[in-house]
């Protein structure tokens, strides 16, 4: 396999073909146009000229092919698999490489030279809760490279959307849809999407050797800050996902600026500095299932007093999941090391926030996070989520005696 | 909603203008035009795409469809004017690599024409 390329336009390119997966097999339109148009989308983003999607027939254990492109008569096509090989497949939940995985392949028994007359060249079974819904196979891209590590996650990903739409699909014809149910499957789409956005801020955070995981505790602080305030479960997993895709524009960003240990230089500091509005732009052409997300990001660097960026919008402009998300950004880039400085401890970070207080930070956002820092030290929260996050030990009397005097905290 | 490709017949061979989107499975209109294209003898295949603003992964995979048909046939394809959007889907799925891209269509065409004579 080869190494990944991960420029900014493949990954916008992949993800408004994810995006439109999740809208293809939420829509009402008939089975049999989802399962080609998925097929398709398949197809297009890895450019395999051949590819067939096949149901699973759990009765006779035999694949049957309901979709193909690029292969003449498809009619009756498929293949058998042992009982044994399901339950395997079905325990790894990967793609299969045909060539690159012999120990994988050879599972498939007699049906790899049949998947191979077809072309095959990588299989994504569709399996979901442990069960085996159906396969996927496409052969080698037109253009004659080679997959990479991050072709077979992208894969993996699709094929979990397709296997959700095979799935609600076998609920219907089951005549099992009820509203729970449905509902049920909504929710594992949007888990889909979770983990989809999940892999790409792994893939932001890979870029940047100092902020290992800073989007995931960002989106961590932001989820329980906004809880705090009382906001929606539904406004909630907004900002959640926000949080991992906030610096999604630092792709676009030079490493050696993100990583720099000494002052940037001017023209440096203007390319670091349009990571949110090039955020923005990736995002806004989106469709996600939450609202605010591309205004979350583009603003998660303004400050209350007008003089932040790229807007210098002032407090009640910013959108309020932009000013929580400045907080707790700040406050995880000062608690962490940095290539230019080393951590801060708690207190110090508080201090700096403290001093900021109405001028970077807005205090309506401040007061729920102490709020929430304190619950979580006092252990008044189940799952404290910022506490074990922290490189120090925090304890009551501490913590209670740096809190106080804050302003605007009783 | 039914959107019709416009073509010009040129000799022996055939100028594409496919619709503003190449984002679904109607998409496939364009492969069934090219295939009737091939089965009456056309050898030579322009796409342009000038008037294309958005291909989607859809579109990719019809495209690929229609560059293998033409292939099978022994026949020509080339592409022109595409967007810059567009040009770096392209580059991004390895499409550039094997598909000569012109800017204009009368360069495609031109080039064409020297094929058609190679070919004779
Ligand atoms: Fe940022």
């Amino acid at each position: 396999m080869l190494e990944v390329d991960l420029s900014l336009e493949r990954l916008l390119f992949n993800l408004n073909t994810l995006a439109e997966l999740g809208e293809e097999i939420t829509s009402p339109k008939d089975f049999t146009r989802v399962v080609k148009s998925s097929l398709y989308m398949v197809m297009g983003s890895f450019a395999a000229s051949k590819g067939a999607i096949f149901q699973y027939d759990s009765e006779d254990q035999r694949f049957n092919a309901i979709a193909a492109k690029g292969l003449s008569d498809i009619k009756g096509a498929g293949f058998k698999l042992s009982k044994e090989a399901v339950k395997e497949i079905v325990k790894f939940n990967k793609p299969i490489d045909l060539k690159g995985d012999p120990a994988h392949a050879a599972l498939l028994g007699p049906a790899k030279a049949e998947l191979e007359k077809a072309s095959a060249r990588v299989l994504a079974f569709l399996v979901v809760k442990d069960e085996l819904l159906g396969v996927i196979s496409i052969n080698e891209k037109f253009s004659g490279q080679d997959y990479t590590v991050y072709d077979f996650q992208l894969l993996s990903v699709m094929a979990q959307h397709i296997s959700f739409s095979l799935h609600s699909h076998t609920l219907l014809t089951k005549l099992m849809h009820k509203y729970t149910e449905n509902k049920g499957l909504y929710e594992n789409l949007r888990r889909i999407y979770y983990d989809t956005i999940h892999a790409f801020a792994a893939a932001i955070d890979a870029k940047d050797a100092y902020t290992k995981g800073h989007s995931h505790r960002v989106s961590a602080y932001c989820t329980v800050v906004a809880r705090e305030m009382g906001w929606s479960p539904d406004e909630i997993e907004g900002i959640r996902i926000s949080g991992l895709l906030h610096d999604i524009g630092k792709i676009a960003v030079d490493k050696s600026i993100i990583n720099k240990a000494s002052p940037l230089t001017s023209n440096e500091c203007r390319e670091l500095n349009s990571h949110p509005v090039i955020g923005y732009e990736i995002l806004s052409k989106i469709k996600f299932p939450w609202k605010g997300i591309p205004m979350m990001t583009r603003n998660h660097h303004e400050k209350v007093d007008g003089t932040g960026y790229p807007d210098r919008l002032k407090k009640a402009e910013i959108p309020l999941g932009a000013r929580i998300m400045a907080l707790v950004d700040a406050f995880d880039a000062m608690t962490t090391d940095r290539p230019y400085r080393p951590r801060l401890s708690f207190k110090e970070a508080m201090d700096e926030v403290r001093e900021n207080f109405g001028k970077q930070f807005d205090p309506e956002v401040v007061q729920p996070f102490i709020s929430v820092i304190r619950k979580e030290v006092l252990g008044e929260v189940e799952n404290p989520s910022i506490v074990p996050l922290l490189q120090e030990h925090l304890d009551s009397v501490t913590v209670n005696r740096l809190l106080e005097g804050f302003p605007g905290i009783s | 909603m039914i959107r019709k490709h416009n073509f010009k017949e040129i000799g022996g061979s055939v100028i594409l203008y496919p619709n503003n989107y190449i984002n679904d499975i109607e998409g496939e209109k364009l492969e069934e035009m090219c295939e009737a294209f091939l089965k009456k003898g056309v050898k030579k295949i322009v796409i342009d795409f000038s008037s294309t603003d958005l291909i989607n992964s859809i579109g990719i995979s019809i495209l690929i469809g229609i560059i293998e048909k033409v292939k099978e046939r022994k026949g020509a394809i080339l592409f022109s004017g595409l967007k810059k959007v567009n040009h770096d889907i392209f580059n991004i799925v390895g499409l550039t690599r094997h598909i000569p891209v012109y800017k204009t269509e009368e360069e495609a065409v031109s080039d064409l024409k020297w094929e058609d004579h190679a070919a004779v």
